[in-house]
């Protein structure tokens, strides 16, 4: 009985003994500091590696990914596409962590290894709250395939946030056109990325430390913004590219308020307001709530794991109504001449403010019912905007300033705040790119806005690149206008065939109005590239 | 705690056998020490592994593999032994199968990991005929535990992974199986062959960098044991 124990025991100990044994594996090191720029895992995590054929061949087998490759051209190197975790700093200063996207060019071509330069890209809009534009895996992600195509496969290291709000951040909400908080959340990704570049695989590919900084939509309004904030920290950028941002926010801002309403106005909304509540608290208020009854909370809806179509669908959200198609009667106390002024600017387009134009029909689906903005909150806004108007909207005062006298209403004063208008100038060259005839981010209110702004500078500071410019193309960019124009005719006459869905003449305008703002986008990341590639 | 109350049950099986028969109490050699050769058919099957940027259909197969067999053996009776088998821990590679490459990491085909395992086993065994006999068959049933350690990503590993990888499999406890035959060399040594049939179950996590993948592998390791053994003592 005894030996028996024994033997039995002696059985157990031997697998506790197992189980203890060393276990000589390791993962990745977590950092145990918070602070803005630490690297959270070390070395950073690769998702995918593709060689330079390899990727070709992936873009090649779909449509779109081979007409990305004819602007891209083919790829030369392979590109290593690394998920970095980082820690930095959300709209109202909470600690916190965010992720994005190290992709390293690597091969055994010259331009894909040794010191190469670094492009820090800022994403546009997206009501994905799982987005990870790192994740090339995901079929879905085309704006990680547009850098990776356009600037990793061609040498350039990139650096790209997912943003604060998005993927593993847990903040709750994004911090939407917030330039403090967007420049300092690139500045600390770069940091990190930095931290994490000799630590990859691909360790034969270094910083040279020539540093660009692009990104489109609302990723312009952060690229800009970026730029502002290191030459004010007196760190190095070589250049910067800008590209279809909101930057003029107040012009803007004003612009949609007085009926100019963009496509996407609706999805921007809450995250503009969910934004600048958290920032400031100055947006909402049970007195003047900006959001409808109908929508109460829709702050709190984006970004959404719930694909922004079925948001739609479900009544979430309306898919263009921002306004009231019932427009508000202003009525100020002893100022009846700007109360009638200001009802009629209100109304739906055209109007004294908005006179008839090609974009109407766009403004004009920005007014229905159920809506998302109140009247009353409208009309406080368009009141400030008399009281204290932006200098180049409606009218267009020498050198566009913002507003000679701050705002006073919470939302146009956060719109100021973030108005790239502030008394800066870029001391690097700077390229402006977008699309005369955005229906989204307006070309005019925005682009030529800071052109205008910035139009004292000496020639060659600031260059902007209309790529569907009114007048024949022509000049350093005049193939990629072209090859522009002639891709928005080849749709619009696409979406007339058979094959296309055999639209209407008038259902495929729409149709290509509404892509508009993203068909832009490859065509000025190529200007990027070849602005980039000067220096 | 289920190991040890699997432990104790079967203990306590063995316990009451040793009590039947310490009635008749022959004059037997009461402990054997084995000494051999393992090999192991492995049979692994695994489910695809799981989790974020790992694309369909990525498998792994185990190695088959031979080491070092060792066992102790106590008789209770003539014919009744209880049998602790352990083989030295032996290394065993992982193999990657399904996509030739994951992304232009090749992978198929790749030893993306080794373990070792430590595999106890207790059998209860029965053998045939008088211990006199030249030959005498035996079968036996019992209990095996698995456990793994000194779990590797191999470097091919990390990169099909994406980074360094930290590998852990639950340790397993299932039934054990087994039939052989002794040759008797004399009165103290004999020789063995045997093979046995065990089905072991394991959670398999990876963590490379904060990512978790995770699959389930089940394994019936078929091991064929050649061994030579001594008698002694009562």
């Amino acid at each position: 009985m005894f030996k028996l124990f024994r033997l039995s025991a002696f059985a157990l100990g031997a697998a506790y003994l197992a189980a203890c044994g060393g276990s000589s594996s390791q993962t990745g090191a977590v950092s145990a500091s918070t602070s803005p720029g630490t690297l959270s895992v070390t070395p950073p995590f690769r998702i995918a590696s593709l060689d330079a054929s390899a990727f070709q061949d992936e873009l090649a087998a779909s449509s779109t990914g081979a007409q990305l490759l004819e602007l891209t051209g083919n790829p030369v190197c392979g590109v290593d596409f690394y998920y970095i975790r980082f820690w930095t700093v959300g709209g109202a200063g909470e600690t916190t962590e965010s992720s994005g996207a190290l992709m390293v060019p690597t091969g055994a071509a010259p331009a894909c290894s040794g010191p190469r330069p670094i492009v820090e890209y800022a994403h546009g809009t997206n009501s994905n709250k799982a987005l990870n534009i790192a994740d090339i895996t995901n079929a879905a992600n085309t704006e990680g395939v547009l850098i990776a195509a356009m600037f990793a496969a061609q040498g350039y290291i990139v650096v790209a946030p997912n943003y604060a709000g998005y993927d593993i951040s847990t903040l709750g909400y994004h911090p939407f056109l917030d330039a403090a908080q967007q420049s300092g959340e690139m500045m600390d990704i770069l940091t990190a990325a930095r931290t994490a570049l000799p630590t990859t695989m691909a360790s034969a590919t270094g910083d040279n430390g020539q540093l660009f900084l692009t990104g489109y939509s609302e990723g312009g309004h952060v690229a800009m913004a970026t730029l502002r904030a290191m030459q004010a920290a007196g760190k190095t950028v070589t250049a910067a590219a800008p590209m279809s941002g909101p930057y003029a926010l107040e012009a803007f801002g004003d612009t949609i308020f007085f009926g100019g309403v963009d496509i996407g106005s609706t999805e921007f909304a809450p995250l503009l307001v969910a934004s600048y509540q958290h920032a400031y608290g100055n947006v909402d208020s049970t007195a003047n709530p900006v959001f409808s009854s109908t929508y109460a909370g829709v702050e709190t809806l984006l970004p959404s794991d719930t694909p922004i179509d079925t948001l739609f669908e479900e009544g979430l959200l309306p898919e263009t109504a921002l306004f009231d198609s019932t427009t508000p009667v202003v009525s100020i106390p002893g100022e009846a001449a700007l109360s009638a002024e200001l009802t009629a600017l209100l109304g739906v387009p055209p109007t004294p403010g908005l006179p008839l134009g090609p974009q109407t029909p766009i403004f004009q689906l920005g007014f229905g019912n159920p809506y998302l903005v109140n009247n009353a909150f409208r009309v406080s806004y368009a009141e400030d905007a008399a009281a204290n108007p932006d200098g180049a909207v409606p009218t267009a005062q020498a050198g566009v300033p913002l507003a000679a006298v701050k705002p006073t209403q919470g939302l146009r004063q956060d719109f100021y705040l973030n108005d790239l208008r502030s008394g800066w100038y870029p001391k690097v060259p700077t390229l402006l790119c977008g699309g005369q005839n955005d229906p989204t981010v307006f070309f005019k209110v925005n682009t030529e806005i800071m052109a205008t702004y910035w139009s004292t500078l000496p020639p060659g500071a600031v260059t902007v690149l209309d790529v569907d410019p009114p007048t024949t193309p022509s000049g350093p960019f005049e193939t990629l206008q072209v090859a522009f124009q002639a891709s928005e005719a080849a749709e619009l006459a696409y979406l007339q065939t058979p094959a296309g869905g055999g639209l209407s003449p008038t259902a495929a305008e729409t149709q290509v109005i509404e892509g508009y703002h993203t068909a832009v986008a490859p065509f000025c990341a190529a200007g990027a590239r070849a602005f980039f590639s000067q220096f | 705690m289920r190991t040890i109350k699997f432990g104790a049950a079967v203990a306590a099986v063995l316990a009451s056998s040793y009590a039947a028969s310490a009635v008749a109490d022959d004059d037997f050699l009461a402990n054997d020490v084995r000494l051999g050769s393992y090999t192991v058919l492995y049979h692994s099957n695994a489910n695809n592994l799981n989790g974020p940027y790992v694309p369909d259909g990525v498998n792994f197969t185990a190695e088959n593999l031979e080491t070092l067999y060792g066992a102790y053996v106590r008789w209770f009776t003539p014919n009744i032994d209880a049998e602790l088998a352990l083989g030295y821990p032996p290394l065993a590679k992982v193999k990657g199968s399904g996509p030739q490459t994951l992304g232009s990491v090749p992978y198929d085909g790749q030893v993306i990991s080794s373990a070792r395992w430590i595999s106890p086993t207790l059998l209860l065994e029965y053998n045939f005929f008088s211990p006199n006999s030249p030959f005498r068959p035996y079968i036996g049933a019992g209990v095996n535990y698995t456990t793994f350690y000194d779990r590797d990503s191999t470097a091919a590993g990390n990169a099909a992974s994406g980074g360094p990888t930290k590998i852990s499999l639950t340790a397993s406890v299932s039934a054990a199986f087994t039939a052989g035959l002794t040759y008797r060399l004399s009165d103290r040594w004999h020789l063995h062959g045997s093979f046995g049939f065990s089905q072991v179950k394991s959670h398999l996590t990876t963590n490379t960098d904060g990512i978790v993948r995770t699959s389930n592998i089940s394994f019936a390791p078929t091991p064929i044991i050649i061994s030579i053994g001594y008698s002694f003592g009562h």
